[in-house]
């Protein structure tokens, strides 16, 4: 017989004897189906996770150099996350501005912190910036105005909110335009209202004239970072190393870092690469579950089936025919659960997709089927042969 | 009668079991005859006398402790089970007292089961064979039919079909009309008569029914794993 043949008839039989059956079959199948079902939507989670974080860094543009204290995010792994080191201050920021090629040079200065309206109060981003940031993260209002250089000469106390903040302080994120908040003892003037970016941290952010934090809330006047913006990809590498140049005429080595925004998606990407591993096998427990109950059922019909053997036998069935028989149906069990699984899965991301980027992609499809396949087989075997070992004698006097 | 139309041959065979206290129990005793070709036999037999061990044996389904089963030449029991799976599809055929079909088939899928497990190609059309077996004992209409959903005796006809599909040289009855009532094991047995005088087929037949025994043309009579008697 053709192979094409007997694995036509080997499912076909298989899929026969479900269909009689489709209690037991839905049943058993169903501890494959939540197997695949979490799997699949664990791995879409920690994707989703990736893009999010991706779209954030993506808003800030994409010819991006951060100047950060300590070893900043380097693509060594997230070890090199941890912070410390340089203090910026405006010379620094004079002295990066010398670089040829840079389009803007936005300081920055940030914290979370309590900002209140007459109203309410919220927890927030302060950022003390300089006006180049709004071209840099193309920063767009929808009420109002951006503040520009002149409010940064004169230390003006004046805000752009960014769309969350607003709407948490006032009935409407419009209402805000003309209001007064306060961060600490600095009353600030609310003079425009950003376009929700979808970057959390842009979106909670009061952003004000860096000069503006000189005073109780920056007495040193130093910044977390300072942003290059450069006009093309190509010079990137360029200013990083002349950024990197100047800077160690006052810092150590080890004191600051010159990040790309390539490089903190890579460590970023390396950070979910290793929560994904963990989410999948967190999620393969449950399929490792289904599987034994797999097992436990194949190993009940072979015995409740052990006359059927002996008759197959009788009629000229081989040890591997009847192995192939048992097989078949555990695995076509296992790959009809894994394939419901992963048909609910693709519901419940199409769903969820409304609220966040949660998404699918290939690995998982592929691991849902190879992985239900690959436990059919493995759980499947032992019944099989099982049901391949019994004497055909023996089997077809079973009562 | 002639040894090369012997269909298959015992010598010396013993089976033997080993019970649960280390006492063998011997099941058949030196075993020796010959089926010929066109042969229609009865084992016979009162139960336990060993005669449904000795078509197991016959039957490729059990090996003997000790002996010879000779077929085409060869010695079947030192056969491997892929070889005797392969004599059973195409060289045997069964038919059992309690019909042993597959209860989730159809009347027509149970007949072609044994062309599944052929493993080279068949030089006749399986599924045309079968429509004509099930045309010749009058069950064409029940094709589509699951075994649970007809009689007895239509489910031994059934069984003879399935028995019959291979062309195999010998078909091996267990008690074929144990589970009917008087008048349809007779039609089973008239089938089997005529199957013998029109085609030749080779049937043995295991039964402990003298009636049923007496209407083969020989009797090999079995009593505490011993021929006794055998009128060949």
């Amino acid at each position: 017989m053709k192979i094409t043949t007997e694995i036509s008839l080997l499912l076909k039989s298989a899929w026969g004897d479900f269909r009689r059956d489709k209690v037991r079959t839905a049943l058993t199948s169903l501890g494959i189906t939540i197997g695949v079902l979490s799997v699949v939507l664990l791995i879409a989670l920690g994707l989703g996770l990736k893009n999010y974080i991706e779209q954030t860094f993506e808003s800030l543009g994409a010819n991006l150099v951060m100047v950060m204290p300590g070893s900043g995010i380097s693509s060594n792994g997230p070890a090199g996350m941890v912070g410390g080191g340089a203090e910026f201050d405006e010379k620094d920021v004079r002295d990066v501005r010398n670089i040829p090629n840079l389009k803007y040079v936005v300081p920055v200065y940030f914290r979370s912190i309590a900002i209140s309206s007459a109203d309410a109060e919220k927890i927030g981003y302060l950022m003390g910036v300089n006006e180049e940031l709004f071209p840099l993260m193309d920063v767009k209002t929808v009420t109002g105005e951006l503040w520009g250089k002149t409010d940064v000469g004169k230390k003006a106390k004046v805000a752009v909110l960014g769309y969350t903040i607003a709407d948490d302080l006032f009935e409407r994120p419009e209402d805000a335009l003309g209001k007064t908040i306060r961060v600490e003892s600095l009353r600030l003037k609310v003079v425009g209202i950003v376009e929700k970016t979808g970057d959390r941290e842009t979106d909670r952010s009061a952003m004000i004239p860096y000069t503006a934090t000189f005073g109780s809330l920056n007495p040193k006047k130093t910044f977390w970072a300072v942003y290059l913006g450069v006009p093309d990809e190509e010079m990137v590498s360029g200013v990083k190393g002349e950024a990197e140049r100047i800077l160690l005429k006052r810092y150590d080595k080890d004191e600051f870092s010159v990040t790309e925004q390539s490089e903190i998606l890579k460590t970023v990407n390396q950070i979910f690469g290793i929560i994904n591993l963990i989410l999948i096998a967190i999620g393969s427990i449950s399929l490792l579950v289904g599987g034994v109950g797999i097992m436990n059922i194949m190993y009940a019909t072979v015995t409740e089936r052990t006359r059927e053997v002996g008759i197959r036998r009788a009629l000229g069935a081989t040890k591997r025919d009847i192995l192939l028989q048992f097989l078949t149906e555990s695995v076509v069990l296992s790959v009809f659960g894994g394939l419901i699984g992963l048909l609910l899965a693709a519901l419940i991301v199409v769903i969820v997709r409304i609220w966040f980027p949660v998404a699918l992609n290939l690995l998982a499809v592929v691991l849902a089927i190879g992985v239900s396949s690959a436990i059919g087989i493995f759980f499947g075997v032992f019944p099989a042969k099982k049901a391949a070992d019994l004497s055909p004698m023996e089997a077809i006097r079973y009562e | 009668m002639k040894t090369t139309s012997s269909i298959i041959s015992l010598k010396n065979v013993f089976k033997e079991y080993l019970l649960g206290d280390g006492s063998v129990f011997v099941a058949l005793k030196n075993i020796n005859f010959e089926i010929h070709q066109g042969e229609f036999s009865a084992i016979i037999g009162p139960s336990g006398s060993g005669k449904s061990t000795l078509m197991h044996v016959v039957g490729l389904l059990d090996k003997p402790s000790r002996g010879e089963i000779i077929i085409n030449g060869k010695d079947v029991a030192k056969m491997n089970d892929n070889q005797t799976s392969v004599l059973r599809n195409s060289y045997v055929g069964f038919v059992f007292q309690q019909f042993n079909l597959l209860n989730k088939l159809t009347i027509k899928e149970n007949i072609l089961l044994p062309a599944t497990y052929c493993k080279e190609k068949l030089d006749f059309d399986a599924d045309q064979r079968a429509e004509m077996l099930m045309e010749k004992f009058g069950i064409i209409s029940k094709k589509d039919s699951f075994p649970n959903k007809i009689s007895g005796g239509q489910q031994q006809r059934v069984a003879v079909a399935r028995a019959l599909l291979m062309k195999p040289q010998l078909i091996l009855a267990d008690e074929p009309t144990g589970n009917l009532d008087h008048k349809t094991g007779n039609e089973i047995i008239d089938l089997f008569e005529e199957l013998n005088k029109s085609e030749n087929i080779t049937i043995v037949m295991v039964t402990h029914e003298m009636e049923i025994a007496e209407r083969t043309r020989r009797q090999i009579r079995i009593l505490d794993g011993e021929i006794v008697n055998d009128n060949k």
